[in-house]
């Protein structure tokens, strides 16, 4: 076992271009990813409606105000002049109405929250609502936890699963089996070679989104690391299955929009309890959920090993379970 | 280490490639498998090995019915392309085979110096396999196979590519193998490392048309010329559709 860690790490030694690819290319899209998703620049553009100078006056330091003298009927009036949001006082307290949730409308909220803040001491309630309202509550830069479980999961993906298909092509998995290794141990070699390679990489690519991106994680960054290194073994023992059912590379990238796409359906992008007809069920047989759920709990909402430890379990459970399957599906090349 | 083969069949799909073959190794003999390129050598020596099932039939090795583990660890097995890892050296690709052989860490640097010098290739052991060329992938292929010193050797087509000084100096080594007890089995179609061999067969249609020790094969041709075996090989087909 201990035989073939340290062939594949050798390999990746002399394969820098591989090496680079692993461990500079997630980065280089969680970059790209984060530039896309932070219109940080972006100054909205509000509407008010009988409200205090002061307040007026402050927003303006934050977006883009015009004054309306009529209430203007929301719907109609912010989609005609491309206003993000338009604000009034009535006696309930203070009412925002926007179009929908996308990232301008959070921009418009944070201005007015800012506002807000500023100007403290009126305390008057927030009434908001949106013309298009949708179903989700996530706003887009909370789902960061998505994408770095996509991103480093499809890497691995990837790699594992080319070199096993690589391995079977050129013959070397048949020399490797004339040998008296056992099957567990040719398994077991892979998935922690791989795995460690894809754990390697799992630390840069977190300590880059924390410290380089200054993506906001509430909980633990050792926790999702951890988090993130499970949902890697995963993938080199999802990436080493589906390898046995391709028959060159080009069938293993044929697999990818079977594997990984609904993978991403179950990520955490679209919330599980939509999905109609019981689909949703379908997120238990994903390792993607295991390892995005625990992100999501961790970066968002803060919490510890104490509430996150079931998807730990599923992740590991999930790890175990591919692990037999590899061992049984080898059997295809060696009966022994 | 005897090998029995008996009766073993094999088909891929619709096309049968060995049928009824039967076939005795002696130990400690060097013998050889002859037939055109598609005849089924290699099918014939992998299921020797057990590293495919027969689809009819059985085989031992040594009195124990393959595939065993047991025997895995008393086999070279040396593939008719490469198989080799191409981001590996020549001496990584020894040390990763060595490993799985659970040879001694302490004899394995003596032992890899040793063979790669009988291969000619101690120059360039740190060579990555992707850099060599197919002559010397097949040499350092050849070296992986014998690095753990097996009792029962297992080449398919070992010497092609090779030149003929240094094809000399393996098939010498490989005798003295063989005085040493090795049981060596391999493939060829190049007719003069037949007389290299101990025994032969032929393999034609999916049966062994020919089974003799090489000498006598050599007394049956009209004029001693070994190329001649082929033309016992083409007489027997010119006779297939009489019986
Ligand atoms: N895995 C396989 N699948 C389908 N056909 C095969 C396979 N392996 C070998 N064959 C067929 O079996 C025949 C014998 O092949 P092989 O044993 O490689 O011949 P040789 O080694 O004598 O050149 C060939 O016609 C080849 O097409
Ligand atoms: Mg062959």
């Amino acid at each position: 076992m201990l035989s073939i860690v340290k062939r594949i790490l050798g390999q990746m030694k002399n394969d820098k271009r591989s090496l680079g690819l692993l461990l500079f290319a997630p980065l280089l899209v969680l970059t790209l990813l984060f530039f896309i998703l932070s219109d940080s620049s972006y100054v909205p553009k509000l509407a008010v409606n009988d409200m205090s100078e002061k307040f007026v006056a402050e927003l303006e330091n934050h977006a883009t105000v015009s004054e309306e003298t009529e209430k203007p009927e929301a719907a109609d009036y912010l989609e005609a002049n491309g206003i993000d949001a338009l604000i009034w006082n009535d006696s309930e307290g203070t009412h925002i109405e926007l179009l929908e949730k996308n990232s301008k409308s959070a921009a418009a909220l944070e201005a007015i929250q800012d506002t807000n803040k500023a100007l403290q001491p009126t305390k008057n309630e927030l009434i908001i609502d949106y013309v298009y309202e949708s179903s989700g509550d996530n706003q887009l830069d909370s789902l960061s936890f998505v994408f770095l479980g996509v991103i480093s999961f499809f890497f691995v993906f990837i790699l594992s699963g080319m070199s096993f298909v690589r391995e079977r092509f050129g013959q070397t998995l048949e020399r490797m089996l004339m040998t008296p290794i056992r099957r567990i141990d040719v398994i077991g070699g892979y998935t922690l070679g791989y795995g460690l390679l894809a754990a390697v990489q799992s630390v840069v690519i977190i300590l880059y989104a924390v410290y380089v991106l200054q993506l906001q994680v509430e909980g633990s960054v050792a926790l999702c690391t951890l988090v993130m290194i499970l949902m890697a073994f995963s993938a080199v023992s999802v990436g080493a299955l589906v390898s046995i059912f391709a028959n060159n590379e080009l069938q293993l990238v044929q697999f990818i929009p079977v594997i990984i796409i609904p993978q991403i359906f179950f990520s955490g992008l679209i919330p599980i309890d939509t999905i109609p007809f019981g689909l949703g069920n379908l997120c238990y047989l994903t390792p993607i959920y295991y390892g995005c759920t625990a992100l999501e709990m961790i970066m968002i909402q803060g919490k510890g090993v104490v509430e996150i430890w079931p998807w730990l379990a599923g992740s590991v459970a999930f790890i175990g379970v591919l692990f037999l399957a590899n061992v049984t599906a080898l059997k295809k090349y060696r009966r022994l | 280490m005897k090998i029995e083969v008996c009766e073993v069949n094999k088909s891929f799909k619709q096309q049968q490639v060995l049928n009824q073959i039967s076939l005795t190794i002696e130990g400690g003999r060097i013998f050889c498998l002859l037939g055109a390129s598609g005849s089924g050598k290699t099918t014939l020596l992998r299921i020797m090995m057990g590293a495919i099932p027969a689809d009819g039939g059985s085989v031992t090795v040594g009195g124990i019915a393959v595939p065993n583990r047991q025997l895995l660890a008393e086999m070279g097995y040396m593939p008719q392309n490469e198989a080799l890892y191409e981001e590996l050296s020549a001496w990584e690709n020894l040390k990763f085979f060595a490993g799985l052989q659970r040879q001694s860490r302490k004899t394995f640097a003596a032992d890899a110096e040793a063979l790669l010098q009988i291969v000619d290739m101690a120059a360039c052991k740190n060579k990555l396999i992707r850099d060599c060329s197919g002559g010397m992938k097949k040499r350092i292929s050849l070296a992986v196979a014998l690095i753990h010193k097996p009792k029962l050797l297992v080449l398919d087509e070992p010497t092609v590519g090779v030149d003929p000084v240094l094809r000399r100096k393996i098939w010498l080594y490989l005798r003295q193998l063989r005085n040493e007890g090795t049981t060596i089995v391999v493939t060829t179609h190049v007719m003069d490392e037949v007389t290299q061999c101990d025994d032969a067969a032929l393999l034609r249609n999916g049966h062994i048309i020919a089974r003799d020790t090489v000498k006598n094969l050599i007394a049956q041709t009209p004029d001693g010329n070994i190329e001649e075996l082929f033309f016992i090989d083409n007489q027997s087909e010119a006779e297939a559709p009489l019986c």
